[in-house]
């Protein structure tokens, strides 16, 4: 049986009177890519964020190999933000030397640049970075400490065909690569393509969990979409839908 | 490497990640330096000539004035001794009077033609005792008066704009948070902003003094070195008061409205434009707690006075707690 990496207990998270995460339990496996999955305002990137580190829970806890998060847990994981803006005016390699600035033994810049194929577009300002290039860039200054957990929040959002392809080849090398990944998605063949294990979560509860398989399997419907809209009434975002 | 060396590290790279951003926003960095240069030149031709048209009276005290004051054409304002002989002494005002125990002291400028007028008017109108003092020292026009406050405005818009304003934007557009994410401390983060928009402010005031110099030939009269030192303690005060403004701001509109509340009562208070000689007393104390008067004061009396150290002493020590609070207040409250 894998290690497990992070552990999750009565993960709740409030604001004001407006309830975001409500007792959520889950462990997640070295090496693996979990997923969780829900609609917008299901609490995923509200979860994601106590994972990080970035937001304390309300109630309940985080656990790093069954302890509290250490001190210097911001430099064993990498995150990719949902919405990022960088500085005004700095090209991709500014950004690479900034970010590789703030670590002890960042990778090697050439090999992030060939690793995700920065070249094309490196003395770019980033601002003027296609939504595929841009993501690429995140990714890269996410991965530039080399942690050895991920976080990716909605990667994909807003990116054509061609770019979530693209995107969906460089996340599964890191998969390949033995790192675990943790991704938010409202995206079921996102989903279903990258993630070993789910979590489906609305209005900040957990609905269903297990392997993407599994799942559609004991339901006995033909895909995770399905599955929500029996659940719950609301329908996910069906990626075919969204690039036509 | 040590923690100190690390922390340091991270610093310079955000230090030089901002200076590369200013720099390359050849916009604003343009016009931080060709903005001072407009107005100075705009202000040099408009008020060229004479600081006055009229005759200049100063008062020390405000009872029992001569008759002189109220007459046609005289403009009286009321100040202290030693700012009113400073103002005689730069010709700024063509006579100081004092009513003392029922006789009236005056001086008046050897090298003014108008004290000249005015004391023989006064002779001819007053029938108390006269006590007649005398100062020397040559006009100055209003660009000498002037220069100092645009440079010192145009330091005070580029600290608060260019710390408080972007760092509120990048709040904003989540890039904070990006960089929380990493192992930059708040006070790396901040000293870098601090040190970066210093080095910008400290360049764009040199070359603009420098420039307008070279044409307008103005008064200066000090130590270039001392000039150096308050523009640098300045530039620290006014950029760490844009970062206590914008550490927990979340919206630009609201940081925007907040730094204009700071920077127009300094704008109008700390003597940018006209000197506040003559205004109410309120409004000389409150012009003491705005980081810009000190600046100016300084400044002035460096550059038209020949102050040495010892004379700015107190306006130094005001900027730097200025610094101390500012800075205590940002690294206290900052949210990333």
């Amino acid at each position: 049986m894998s290690e497990v990496v992070l552990s999750v207990a009565g993960l709740e998270k409030s604001y004001d009177d407006v309830i975001a995460v409500d007792g959520l339990d889950f462990e997640i496996e070295k090496g693996e890519c979990f997923g969780l999955l829900g609609p917008n305002g299901a609490g995923k990137s509200t979860t994601l964020a106590m994972l990080e580190g970035m937001e304390e829970p309300t109630a309940g806890s985080v656990r790093y190999y069954g302890a509290p998060l250490p001190s210097d847990y911001q430099t064993r994981v990498g995150i990719q933000f949902q919405a990022t803006a960088l500085q005004d005016f700095l090209t991709p390699f500014d950004n690479l030397k900034l970010f590789s600035s703030f670590y002890d033994d960042p990778i090697p810049m050439d090999q992030l640049i060939e690793q995700f194929r920065l070249k094309d577009f490196l003395h770019r300002d980033s601002r003027r970075l296609s939504g595929g290039q841009r993501q690429r860039l995140l990714l890269a200054l996410a991965l530039v400490h080399n942690p050895e957990i991920v976080f990716l929040d909605e990667p994909t959002t807003g990116l054509d065909p061609r770019s979530r392809r693209d995107l969906w080849d460089v996340v599964s090398d890191l998969k390949a690569d033995g790192r675990t990944l943790i991704l938010t998605t409202h995206y079921m063949e996102e989903a279903e393509v990258l993630c070993d294990e789910l979590v489906i979560l609305s209005h900040g509860k957990t609905l269903l969990q297990g392997t993407p398989e599994q799942l559609i399997t004991d339901a006995g419907v033909s895909d995770l979409d399905t599955l929500f809209l029996s659940l719950t009434g609301e329908t996910l975002v069906k990626t075919q839908e969204v690039i036509e | 490497m040590s923690a100190i060396g690390r922390s340091f590290r991270r610093m310079k790279a955000v230090f030089i990640a901002r200076n590369l951003e200013y720099l390359r926003d050849r916009a604003s960095f343009g016009w931080n330096l060709v903005f001072p240069v407009l107005i100075v030149f705009a202000l040099a031709v408009v008020f060229s000539g004479p600081p006055r048209a009229l005759f200049t009276i100063t008062t020390i005290s405000s009872d029992d004035l001569p008759e002189l004051v109220e007459f046609p054409g005289v403009e009286a304002i009321e100040t202290d001794r030693p700012k009113a002989l400073d103002r005689l002494s730069r010709q700024q005002t063509d006579l100081v009077v004092e009513v003392v125990d029922g006789s009236v002291n005056y001086w008046v400028n050897g090298n003014s033609a108008s004290g000249a007028i005015l004391e023989l008017l006064l002779t001819y109108t007053e029938t108390r005792p006269l006590k007649r003092g005398e100062t020397d020292g040559d006009a100055i026009r209003y660009v000498d008066w002037v220069v100092p406050g645009i440079l010192g405005m145009n330091m005070m818009y580029s600290a608060l704009w260019g710390v408080g304003y972007v760092v509120v934007r990048y709040r904003q557009s989540g890039y904070l948070r990006r960089l929380k994410a990493t192992p930059l401390t708040k006070f790396e983060f901040l000293s870098a902003q601090v040190l970066s928009r210093l080095l910008v402010t400290l360049t764009a005031s040199t070359i603009v003094f420098v420039g307008t110099n070279l044409i307008l030939d103005y008064k200066m009269v000090g130590s270039i070195w001392l000039l150096f030192l308050i523009a640098l303690m300045g530039g620290l005060a006014m950029i760490t008061l844009g970062l206590a403004i914008a550490c927990r701001t979340e919206s630009k509109e609201f940081a925007d409205g907040l730094l204009n509340a700071v920077t127009f009562p300094m704008l109008l208070l700390s003597g940018v434009w006209f000197s506040l000689d003559g205004s109410p007393e309120w409004v000389q104390m409150f012009a003491q707690v705005l980081p810009l008067t000190h600046v100016l004061e300084a400044a002035r009396a460096v550059m038209l006075d020949n102050a040495g150290f010892a004379d700015i002493t107190i306006h130094l020590a005001v900027l730097v707690g200025f610094c101390i609070v500012g800075m205590a207040l940002s690294i206290k409250l900052f949210k990333w």
